[in-house]
């Protein structure tokens, strides 16, 4: 655990720490709403991470998110400690989150480099006042009152049994001033009267009610902490006890002649005190039953089994090109041009148990870098219940499959979209309580975020239990904005349901607070896309939509088919091509714009010449003397035609360097890849190219 | 070298006295995260120190303390408290913790007080 941290600055562990407490404490209170009420157990837990946050932040000097942190830290110790009946657990929540939201604003500020220095004001009193009504509702605070207003008494005194056997012993006065800053005065007095003790029968001290009265910090730092003591002790040694004294700054420490001060404090009555108990009430310290010590033991087993650590995102990105550069170095080797033609028995061998462990070591590596989806599908809990608020409809969420596991880049990249996804369910799909019930559904409306496993792809779906999809609506402002590629009686419902994909389309008139500024669904498939990606609708009118989203586990390492046009090398992800071959002349079919087709089996597929798209030169350019490759994306199948295949492979996606994206605008490719002959290949984006 | 143990259930706060003890020719014995996890640390490295944090989860400071004194009577513990902690650090204090710092501390508070304490 010690080197765990190393290498990384402290902002970025307080940064990762409170981002991780954050998101924490917000799922602990969704949870606690869900379920009514705050559980002893929650306010804990709310409470102990209130402190974290407030210690830390306090030592990074972010002042303003320490004092809010401080001020819940208090709310909840109240709620802890007096367990009030009657809260306010919605009002509460509110609160708690509204702080938290300040904080993760504060957060993002930090991270970008700004000053944080939004300003809580509002939030620390609304928390300071919720708790007032508490205090005052539960009319707990009467005592601790009185106590603090007790008078300002600085005369204290302890005579244990022994008071009048004093003679032949020296009485010490010492006057003791702590450094500035070190806080908790009182208690550092309590500190040394506690350790004197050993030393001394009989002790008095100023000010009297140290631990009691809040005032008697003032005192300690302006006049200092002054004690009698009554010991055989000689000078030297008792000098030495006091020296010892943590945050000392000054002493003065005289041998009294007489016990003429000490006369003061002999009262007709002296309260007799012994030092083994503590001069304040305390609240019963929890004494350890069998019980306790179970669970200890547990905790104890828990903590030597514990075996998971965290480590820097950079670490993990770090590996995965280390990773990708063996897989290539692997191809470099036993695919080495120089070995052509020769017999290697025992070099095949070798480089075949090589292939086996960098294919395992790969996995290992791509396992490393999997996160459940469960976090950001856990956001949208919160989105919910914020929305569903403010637009006074009733929904519940339902999550299923959120183990799922994705690369942790792609999740970054699907956040967004997933969200906009939920907006525009809770916005668009889901009715008003009302209207729900007249079209005899249930008053609360459903979504679901739904992920799983299909293949090398997850697929998420965003499901509504809503109003569906208008295809008149969206006819008709297809329409109005031209966006038709094929006529309007050709096409299938789903490719009608899909114009909501294009850019610009919105059919709500009314621009709410949360989606549709016409910025809608392009946008989400835009993102989706930048992964891999591919985004399709389903809908039935009246009775919900459901959006699928289909990512790929991972973005680094894919399978390809390298195939060959002139020079040029390209890659095809192995999961989007269905057959090749090398087509019969007779299949061929030239319509009369000059688009070249190919009947396969009775169905016809468009032919796609990668020489013309690219505009590469090759000798190849008859259909038999080259071969097609059958691709599918999105239940759309192409022909694509190129030189001749090289071979299967595992490549590494690299994405194609800045000033090549820059300076032109290419499409249909997706990525670069280094091959083992050391050229390079271009990866297709089969869904750019159709 | 001056071995400490450092038990608090925030990595930040560990990293922050850790760099503060490093920078100043003190060993870091170990880690822990919480008092149990402390007590069982303290057991496998025997420290010169140890700095406690209160709030805790599964076990806090205060009976990590009184855990590891219940092991060694003699072990010098310096409790990491805040303000708001009174009650409990005077607890800790009567139940032998050597002293206390207060968060947000300084450096220069911390290598003071753990010196004092080790002069003992």
């Amino acid at each position: 655990m010690s080197s765990q941290y190393s290498g990384e600055s402290m902002l970025e562990v307080y940064i990762f720490e409170t981002s991780q407490n954050i998101e924490q404490l917000e799922t602990v209170i969704l949870s606690c709403e869900k379920t009514n009420g705050f559980t002893q157990e929650a306010v804990n837990e709310i409470f102990r991470m209130m402190h974290t946050i407030k210690g830390s932040s306090a030592m990074m000097l972010f002042n303003n998110i320490s004092t809010l942190a401080h001020v819940m830290e208090d709310m909840f110790y109240f709620l802890r400690e007096e367990k009030p009946q009657n809260i306010d657990d919605s009002a509460l929540s509110d609160l708690v989150l509204g702080g938290v939201d300040f904080i993760k604003v504060e957060l993002e500020k930090i991270k970008a480099g700004d000053t944080a220095d939004g300003d809580a004001t509002g939030q620390i009193n609304a928390i300071k006042e919720f708790l007032d009504l508490l205090k005052q509702g539960n009319s707990v605070n009467a005592e601790k009152v009185m106590s603090t207003q007790a008078d300002d008494n600085d005369h204290y005194y302890i005579t244990p049994e022994v008071t009048d056997v004093h003679t032949g012993k020296n009485l010490f006065k010492a006057n003791i001033f702590f450094e500035d800053g070190c806080e908790m005065e009182n208690i550092r007095a309590y500190t040394v009267i506690h350790n004197i003790k050993d030393l001394s029968e009989e002790v008095f001290f100023i000010p009297e009610d140290i631990l009691d009265n809040d005032n008697s910090i003032k005192y300690i730092r302006e006049h200092g902490f002054t004690i009698y003591a009554r010991t055989d002790k000689p000078y030297d040694e008792m000098n030495k006890f006091f020296m010892q004294t943590i945050f000392l700054k000054d002493l003065e420490l005289v041998l009294l002649e007489n016990d003429e001060e000490l006369s003061r404090f002999t009262k007709p009555e002296p309260e007799k005190l012994r030092l083994e108990s503590s001069p304040v009430k305390v609240p019963a310290v929890q004494v350890q039953g069998p019980q306790d010590y179970k669970e200890l033991a547990r905790a104890n087993d828990h903590s030597s089994v514990q075996s998971i650590i965290s480590v820097n995102v950079n670490k993990l990105d770090k590996l995965m090109d280390l990773m990708g550069e063996i897989v290539i170095a692997e191809a470099m080797v036993t695919q080495n041009p120089d070995l052509n033609g020769l017999k290697l028995d025992n070099f095949r061998k070798a480089s075949n148990q090589l292939h086996k462990i960098t294919g395992e070591l790969q996995d290992m590596v791509m396992s490393i870098r999997m996160v459940p989806l469960s976090t950001t599908f856990h956001k949208m809990q919160r989105i919910i219940r914020d929305m569903s608020k403010k637009l006074n409809k009733e929904v519940e969420l339902e999550l299923t499959g959120e183990e799922t596991e994705v690369d942790k880049n792609i999740i970054e990249h699907i956040s967004d979209p997933l969200m906009h996804l939920v907006r525009n369910s809770l916005d668009h799909g889901i009715e008003a309580a009302a209207d729900r019930e007249a079209s005899g559904k249930p008053r609360t409306g459903k979504i679901t975020l739904e992920a799983k496993n299909a293949g090398s792809d997850v697929l998420i779906i965003v499901r509504d239990d809503g109003r569906g999809l208008n295809k008149e609506k969206i006819l008709k402002k297809a329409v109005e904005n031209n966006l038709f590629t094929k006529p309007q009686n050709e096409m299938t419902e789903k490719e009608i349901y899909n114009l909501i994909f294009l850019p610009g389309f919105s059919t709500k008139e009314a621009v709410s607070e949360f989606s549709g500024r016409g910025v809608g669904m392009d946008v989400v498939v835009k993102n989706i896309e930048a992964v891999g990606g591919s985004v399709s609708v389903d809908s039935v009118q009246g009775s919900g939509t459901s959006i699928n989203l289909r990512i790929p586990l991972t973005l680094a390492i894919i399978d390809g088919m390298n195939i060959s046009v002139g020079d040029s090398r390209y890659t095809i992800p192995i999961t989007a091509i269905r057959e090749s071959f090398r087509p019969n002349p007779k299949d061929l079919i030239e319509d009369p714009d000059g688009n070249e087709m190919i009947m396969v089996r009775g169905n016809c597929y468009p032919i796609l010449r990668l020489h013309q798209f690219f505009r590469v030169n090759t000798n190849i350019m008859e259909f038999n003397k080259g071969i097609l490759i059958m691709v599918e994306q999105d239940e759309k199948t192409t022909a694509i035609f190129a030189d001749e295949l090289l071979g299967q492979q595992q490549v590494v996606v690299k994405t194609l360097p800045n000033y090549i994206k820059n300076l032109k605008h290419i499409s249909g490719l997706s990525g670069c890849t280094l091959l083992g002959d050391g050229n390079i290949s271009l990866i297709l984006d089969i869904a750019g190219l159709m | 070298m001056t071995k400490v143990l450092i038990v608090d259930d925030a990595a930040f706060m560990r990293m922050t006295i850790k760099a503060m003890l490093q920078k100043n020719g003190f060993e870091i014995a170990g880690e822990a995260e919480n008092g149990s996890d402390g007590l069982k640390k303290y057991r496998e490295c025997h420290p010169d120190i140890v700095t406690m944090d209160i709030t805790m989860p599964e076990m806090d400071g205060l009976q990590g303390l009184r855990e590891i004194k219940k092991f060694d009577p003699n072990a010098k513990v310096v409790m990491v408290s805040a303000m708001g902690q009174e009650k409990m650090v005077m607890e800790a204090i009567m139940s032998g913790a050597k002293t206390f710092i207060v968060k947000p501390f300084k450096e220069e508070h911390v290598i003071e007080t753990l010196k004092k304490i080790v002069a003992i």
